[in-house]
Parts: structure tokens; sequence; C-alpha cells
């Protein structure tokens, strides 16, 4: 197992390094904006704009550009300068990671106990009348635009422009360290609202599994043996279906790791989501490529996290 | 001169109200302090409080003066914590002494100017118990030659000083144009009369915001100047924390939060333009359009931030209720264009350009962006608040037969294609590279020009990017030959048509990259008239040179201009709001107070 973990972790060094070189690639030489330009002001010259790039090193071979990136990345951890923010990109984005952690984290509980819930009482007992109205509802929670989901909560409960107000609004977000009691209550509404589809869809996805895996035959013979019910679904049944959530939660959660744009930006959050969005539309080539780069490490990392839970969950997955 | 761009207008200045004799009372006895009240009528002021702005679009650009140069920096930062040499009241369209003590006295020919400072005017901690000084003024304007500062107009505006470098540069220049012969006397010597700096226009742009070297110079060594982090403050207000030397994240954080509190050091009596009423002024980042514009009408002590209009459904359903009242519809001073490439055939072709200027239906590409309530339709560039703009025929424009119809005329295009050379009166040629924005509604108004130009027989290679790609990458740069940009928008520096005329249509202007000509437009004899009018001195000889240069671009139709856009602002009911004109209306966090009752 160690082996195992070792190889993955070399292999997740050399993913995170091929992934800098394509967005490298990408961004800068094939840039959608001059990084020079966003420096210069808005109505540069010429000679500015040339001053500023050889000031900035761009116009130095591509190969020497990005050692120089990699250096900086991998022995300072630099992530380089937005010309935009004029600020170092580490500082932004480890500005905004507690933002992002507390709502990704935060929903994902929501949603996986919640989608585990309803997904296992609406398989036990199929088409009853909460098997009915949970799926259907889940059909609706699916259907519904997170932004558009968070419009309406926002108008219907916050307290600043709801109908109802119960539930603190867009911009209350405080971080943990500040004040835990408003960092709870700022994020409920976005916690729902990002939790609302995932439940739904890990709510069918359960359902599905559990209904086919207590028809198992392993499931009868322990039913045979007088397992009482509930432990016949816990143990037997739950810890088989649970399999392909536990696979599609480390990849779900890996990517809000990266960012949740559009209910950062309906809740005002400042997270990483809001960030690359922002800079994706000013072009700031070296915050888009933090963004991304933190965004690929969560994915890869989350999933090596979910390789290894697997062999816990499930007996029959042993790595060696 | 700034390209217009879709979060913002760009610079404005005014005053409008609930209350406008209250206003002007309010300027007259304003104080700060703590929150105390005075009434006129039944509304009555209440100074101190605090003020809350949600940003949309990323808030301010930079903390740096030597960088600010869009709306947001002017209304957000720059009015509320410095000073410049001039500046602007609020309604006002000629510059007024700020930190000077007078405007420039003018002798060799305009040729020389001499300025006064205010004396005793202290910066804010760290360096309270240091005084601004004409030196300080002189760094400041030399320092936006810096590479490392990144200013956008310093080469268009400062380049005639005596000294100044023909381009920015990595070490400080030493401009002997720029003398200090007292701590508060600044001399300025050009080569030629410069009319922008003699009637003080340029002068209240923030390169003459006081920057001590004595302090800042170790913070503009280096590829980009850290200054903005170890800001001092000369206005009313500060960044809550600077006072240690280095602004913390409580006090500003990118796109997110900025906290803007009293500065101890400023002193009401030395400063006859801002009386600052808020105690505090809280901007709050990374909100949703939406959500933002609602929480600022119906919530209490807010103002509307970094964004031109409100969606459209907020603004409908405003405009139609009892928050009507809220709301301030002003014009922003900049317009909206579509540029045709006159080196890329057929556009090279005078006639093709009318026939397309001929069959672009305004009112159409107006409703795009929301109707009316968005702006005037546009018959020429210098925009209603511009001098100028009466001499180049005001609202109806020079005339010109291919500009009659705001709704477009499909016949004269047809006639106007015909004198080109096309028989049918429709193009037949190839497809023409045409590069829009792809954010509503300037992706809106790029699809209904394609529409309009297929009328006309156009086939347009029609790419829609991202707002930045679309200039720094497209439009701004001659090689990607770009033929048609329908997305592009430009505003004033000032109130002087120069900086609406001469960036765009001078042909001294076409650069390989930053290309602000974006028609290419060369003509010989109007580029000598826009020369001999960044000459003249006095104000009505400018605005009569550049109100008859705009008539003449007009008339070869290099691009289409459409649009006189609107400043909307908008504030809580308990806010008196007030708008600066200079910075294209924007409100005017320095003259705008809560109210009670």
């Amino acid at each position: 197992m160690t082996k195992y973990i070792i190889r993955r972790l070399l292999w997740m060094i050399v993913l995170l390094f091929g992934v800098s070189f394509v967005t490298f690639i990408i961004f800068y030489l094939l840039p959608s904006a001059n990084p020079a330009l966003l420096r210069a002001g808005h109505a540069p010259t010429a000679a500015l704009i040339k001053a500023i790039e050889h000031q900035l090193g761009l116009d130095k071979p591509w190969y020497v550009q990005y050692l120089d990136y990699m250096k900086a990345l991998v022995l300072h951890f630099n992530f380089g300068y937005s010309y935009f923010y004029n600020t170092a990109v580490r500082t932004m984005i480890f500005n905004r990671l507690p933002a992002t952690i507390s709502l990704a984290l935060g929903a994902a509980v929501i949603w996986l106990v919640s989608g585990i819930i309803i997904g296992t009482i609406s398989a036990v007992r199929p088409r009853s009348r909460f098997d009915r109205f949970s799926m259907g509802a889940a059909l609706v929670a699916i259907s519904a635009p997170p932004y558009w989901l968070g419009l309406v909560t926002l108008f219907l409960f916050s307290t600043s422009v709801g109908r109802f107000p119960i539930f603190p609004g867009a911009g209350s977000y405080v971080p943990l360290t500040q004040n835990p009691l408003h960092w709870f209550t700022g994020l409920i509404l976005p916690w729902l609202v990002l939790a609302a589809s995932f439940a739904a869809i890990y709510a069918r996805l359960l359902r599905g599994n559990l209904i086919e895996v207590m028809s198992e035959d392993y499931i009868r013979t322990a039913r045979a043996k007088g397992v009482p019910e509930r432990r016949v679904i816990v143990r037997h049944g739950i810890r088989s279906a649970i399999t392909p959530l536990v696979s599609a939660a480390g990849v779900d959660i890996g990517v809000l790791l990266g960012g949740v744009i559009l209910v950062e930006s309906v809740f005002s959050i400042p997270g990483i989501g809001n960030l690359a969005y922002q800079s994706i539309l000013v072009g700031d080539l070296p915050m888009i490529q933090g963004t991304v780069l933190i965004g690929a490490f969560f994915i890869v990392a989350m999933n090596l996290i979910v390789d290894i839970a697997y062999a816990f969950i499930d007996p029959r997955v042993r790595y060696s | 001169m700034r390209s217009t761009t879709e979060r913002t207008g760009m610079r404005r200045a005014w005053r409008f109200g609930l209350t406008l004799v209250v206003g002007i009372a309010a300027v007259a006895i304003a104080g700060c302090g703590s929150s105390s009240s005075s009434s006129s009528g039944s509304v009555k002021m209440v100074k101190g409080g605090t003020a809350t702005i949600l940003w949309t679009a990323g808030g301010i650009d930079s903390l740096d003066p030597g960088y600010w140069y869009y709306q947001t920096d002017y209304s957000d930062i720059e009015q509320p914590t410095q000073r410049t040499l001039y500046s602007f009241t609020d309604q006002g369209t000629d510059p007024v002494p700020d930190m000077a003590t007078a405007l420039p006295t003018i002798t060799d020919g305009g040729m020389t100017l001499t300025i006064h400072i205010r004396p005793n005017i202290h910066y804010s901690p760290p360096l309270q118990n240091k005084t601004v000084t004409s030196a300080d003024i002189k760094y400041a304007m030399e320092r936006c030659f810096l590479a490392s500062v990144g200013n956008g107009y310093a080469e268009a505006y400062y380049s005639k000083i005596v000294g100044a470098p023909a381009s920015p540069m990595a070490t400080l220049p030493n401009m002997a144009g720029l003398q200090t012969p007292n701590p508060t006397t600044l001399v300025i010597k050009t080569s030629v009369p410069v009319g922008v700096l003699t009637d003080a226009n340029a002068l209240a742009l923030p390169c003459t915001v006081p920057v001590p070297a004595y302090y800042a110079a170790k913070y503009d060594k280096g590829a980009t100047s850290t200054y903005g982090q170890h800001e001092v403050f000369t206005g009313p207000y500060m960044i809550q924390g600077a006072g240690s030397g280095t602004i913390p994240s409580s006090g500003f954080s990118p796109t997110k939060n900025m906290v803007l509190v009293r500065n101890p050091s400023w002193v009401r009596s030395t400063d006859p333009l801002n009386p600052a009423y808020f105690n505090q002024i809280v901007f709050k980042g990374e909100y949703d359009p939406t959500v933002a514009s609602r929480e600022t009408l119906t919530g209490a002590g807010m103002i509307s931030g970094d964004y031109a209009a409100p969606p459209t459904s907020i603004l409908q359903q405003g405009l139609t209720s009892s928050e009507k009242s809220q709301f301030h519809i002003l014009p922003s001073g900049g317009n909206r264009y579509i540029s045709l490439n006159t080196t890329i055939p057929p556009l090279n072709n005078i006639d093709v350009r009318k026939a397309i200027f001929s069959v672009i239906d305004k009112n159409a590409l107006r409703l795009t962006r929301g109707g009316p309530t968005l702006g005037t339709i546009a018959t020429h560039y210098i925009s209603p608040i511009l001098q100028g703009f009466q001499q180049a025929g005001g609202v109806a424009g020079p005339g010109y037969n291919f500009d009659t119809d705001p709704n477009g005329n499909l016949a004269l295009a047809e006639q106007y294609m015909k004198m080109a050379g096309y028989k049918t009166g429709k193009y037949t040629g190839p497809a023409l590279l045409t590069i829009a924005d792809n954010t509503p509604p300037a992706s809106n108004t790029a699809l209904a020009v394609q529409s309009e130009l297929a009328t006309l027989g156009f086939k347009l290679n029609f790419r829609e990017v991202p707002h930045a790609t679309m200039y720094s990458k497209f439009c701004l740069v001659p090689k990607s030959k770009v033929a048609i940009c329908p997305s592009l928008g430009w505003g004033p520096d000032f109130f002087d048509a120069q900086s609406m005329i001469d960036p765009v249509f001078n042909g001294k202007n076409i650069v390989p990259v930053g290309n602000t000509n974006t028609s290419q437009a060369n003509n010989p004899t109007l580029n000598a008239a826009m020369d001999a009018a960044e000459e003249l001195i006095t104000p009505t000889a400018r605005a009569a040179a550049w109100g008859k240069i705009d008539d003449e671009v007009t008339a070869e139709a290099y691009s289409i201009p459409w649009l006189w856009d609107n400043e909307i602002s908008f504030a809580s009911k308990n806010v008196h709001l007030t708008n600066w004109k200079f910075n294209g209306n924007a409100p005017d966090y320095t003259t705008s107070y809560l109210t009670k009752g």
C-alpha cells in the first residue's frame, strides 16, 4: 500500500508538471491577451509595451520563460505576479482558498449525508410516497441551474433582499477564524444551493445501485443467516452500492475545490472560482495559470484519496 | 484617452440630487467627524456614517496613482484619498485649483507654466510630519515615465515637457522642464505650447498626485513598482491600516474589499473641493450585478459601484416604480462606435464606408443595450458634455446625407455601393474579419451589426472573443488585419475634445501594438490640423478647432459613432447621491451624504 501511495504521489507530480506545461503553452505561446498590455495602463504606446515586456522578461525565448516560471514555482512556491491586480498570484490564491474550501467541503457534507439518506430510504422503499416525492424533487434540483437557484433563495430568504428574511445573504461570508458563528450562518444558503443538485444526483445514483445490490445473492444469504435487516442494508448493501459515489465524490469535490464560480459569484464569496472568472475576463494569464494549477492539484489529490479510500470501503480492492 | 469598457464608461463628474439646494448649502457648511445632522426642507443631512459600495467587476485596478486611469480608479480611490494639482468640482467642466493655489501662470508664449502649491499639506501616516512639496509633484510626474509604473497617458500629454523621455524608461528620467525653485513652486517648461497643460486639464490627472521621492524611490525599483502597497495619502480619506507603512489585506484586497477611513492629516480648510461627509467608505467585492443592484436599492447607506448601468431587468423595474428617484441618468461623456479598417479592401473605399454608415440602424443598436435610457444617438464623436460639441453640430451633428436616418437607409446605402463599383448595390467580395466582444450587451450589439451588414450583402468572418482579447490581440493590433470592430467605445480624459479625437484618428498614433487608431485613419491634412489644434492654448479656439476636425473625420466615415453613453448610478433611499461630471458622472463619494426623514 505504501509503495502504491508513493508511486501515485510521484505520478501526481509528473501530472502537475504536464498541466503546468500545457497551461503555459496555451497562455504564453498562444496568449489570448498580452500580459504587458495589462500592465501598461489603458492607452499604452508601443514603446511602453516593449519596455514592460522587457522588464517582465516576456521577450525571452518561451523555454527560458517556462524554466524561470517552474524554477520560481518549485523552489519558492512562487506562482508569478498578476499584472492586472498588481500583486503576487500566490497571495491572491491563498487568501481565497479558505473560502472555497469552506464552501466546497461544507456543501459536500450536506450532499453526501442527504444524498445517502434519501437514496437509501428510496431504495429500501421503492415506489413508496417518499420515494416518488424525493425522486421527483431530485429531478427538480438537478434541473435548477445553481445561478438561478442562488438568486431565488437570496430573493426569498436572505436578510438583505429576501421576502422572508431568515439567512444572511450575499457578501456575508467571514473567515472561520474571524467569527465561527458568522462563518456558519453566512454559508448556509450557499451550501444548500451548491449541495442541492449534487444531493439529488447522488440520491438517484445510490438508489439505483442499492436496489440492484439488494437483489444480489450475498444479501439473500445474509438475510437467510438471520442478520438483522438494518445491518444487511448498512454493512452489506450500502457498503457495496456506495463505491461509485465515492469515486464521483472525489472528482466532484476536487473540481469544486478548484473554484465554484457561479455560487461564489451569486453569494459574493471571495473564493478561487470568482478569482478565476474575473481573471479570465481580463486575460490575467499568470492568475489564470495559478488557478488552473491549483484546480488540477485538487482534482489529482482527491482522486488519489478516493483510490486509497476504495481499499478500505471495498475489501475486494487491494493495491499491491 | 481611454477605451470605453463594459464595466464602466470612463471618467466623469457631476452632481445631481434629490435636493440640489441642500447639496450646495451642504458644501458650504461641510465638516467631518462623528455623525451629526442638519436639515433643509423635509430632508435632513446626516454628516458622518458609513457608505457601502458593492463591486461587481473587480473594483480598482491598482493602488498606484501613476497607474490609475479607469473610471473606478478615479471615483473609488483617487478622488477620496488623493489630491491632484488641479481638479474639477462636481458639476464643473473647467479645472480648478486643488493642490495648487491658482491656475497656472502662463508666460513665454504658452511654453512656461508657473504653479504655486498650497503650503502645509501633510501626508497621511506614517509621513504625517512631512509636508507636500513641489519636488514631490516633480517626482510623481517623472515616475509616470517609468516602465515599472505602467502609466498610460504620460507620453500623450507630458512628452513635450523639456527633458521628457521619448519612451518609458527603466530608470527615473530627470526632466529639466520640471523645475522646483522653492518647495511651493513648480515651473513646467515645454518645447512647444501644449494646450492641455496651459488649460490645466492634463494637470488634473493622477500623475500630479504628490509622491515623495525620499519615501517611494525604493518601491519604484524592480520590474513593477510596489509603491501602491505603501502609499501615502493627501485626500480626506486613507486606506484603513495604511498608517503602518504597508497596506494590510483588511484595508485592501484586490477585487475583495477596500475600507477608507478618515485621513488624520487632512484639513478641510485646505481642501476647497471635498466636503467628505462620510466617516467611512466601505467597498465590498465580487458581487453579482443583480444582487448588488437589488441590495443597493433596498438597503441603507449604499451607492452603486463599478458598473455603468444596472442589469436591464433591475433598471426597468426601478424606473417604473417608487425607486425611480433613486436613479441618476446622466451623460457619461463617452461614445460607442463601429470601427472600419481603412487599409482593408473594400473598406479603403470611402463610398463603401459611407454605404455601411447609411445602412446601420443606430436605434436598433441602442435597443440592444437597453434603449434610450442608455444614451443619445450619436451623430459625431465629441459627446454632449465636452467642449467642441456644439461646434461640431450638437445633437443634430454635421448633417451628412449618409447619417440622416437613425433607423438606417438601405436604399441610400445601395446607391453608395453602386458608386463604389458594386453594380447591384450589394457587396460581392470575400468575407470580412469581424471581431466582437463576447459579453452582453456588446455581443448583442455586434450581432445586430452583423445582420444589418448582411442586408448590403456583406459576409462576415464573425468572431466573438473576451473583452480584453478583443483589444489586446485583435482590434488594437494592426497586423491582425481585423476589418470591422463593432464593439468599441472611447471616453474622454477631460472636457477638452482632443482626447476624444486625436488618439483615434491621428495617423501618428498608428502603432504595432496598443493601436488606438483602429481604423488606421491617416489623412495628412487632418493629421496636420490635429497637430496644430494640440498647440492652441485658448479654450474657445480649441473648441472650434476640435469641433471642425470632428466634422471632418465624420465625413470620412472612418468609423460609425452610434451612441453617446449615459451613466446610470443609483443609491439607497437614505443617500443624497451626487455625481462627478469629470469622471463620466460616476458617483461622487466625497460630496454624497446620508439623509434622514
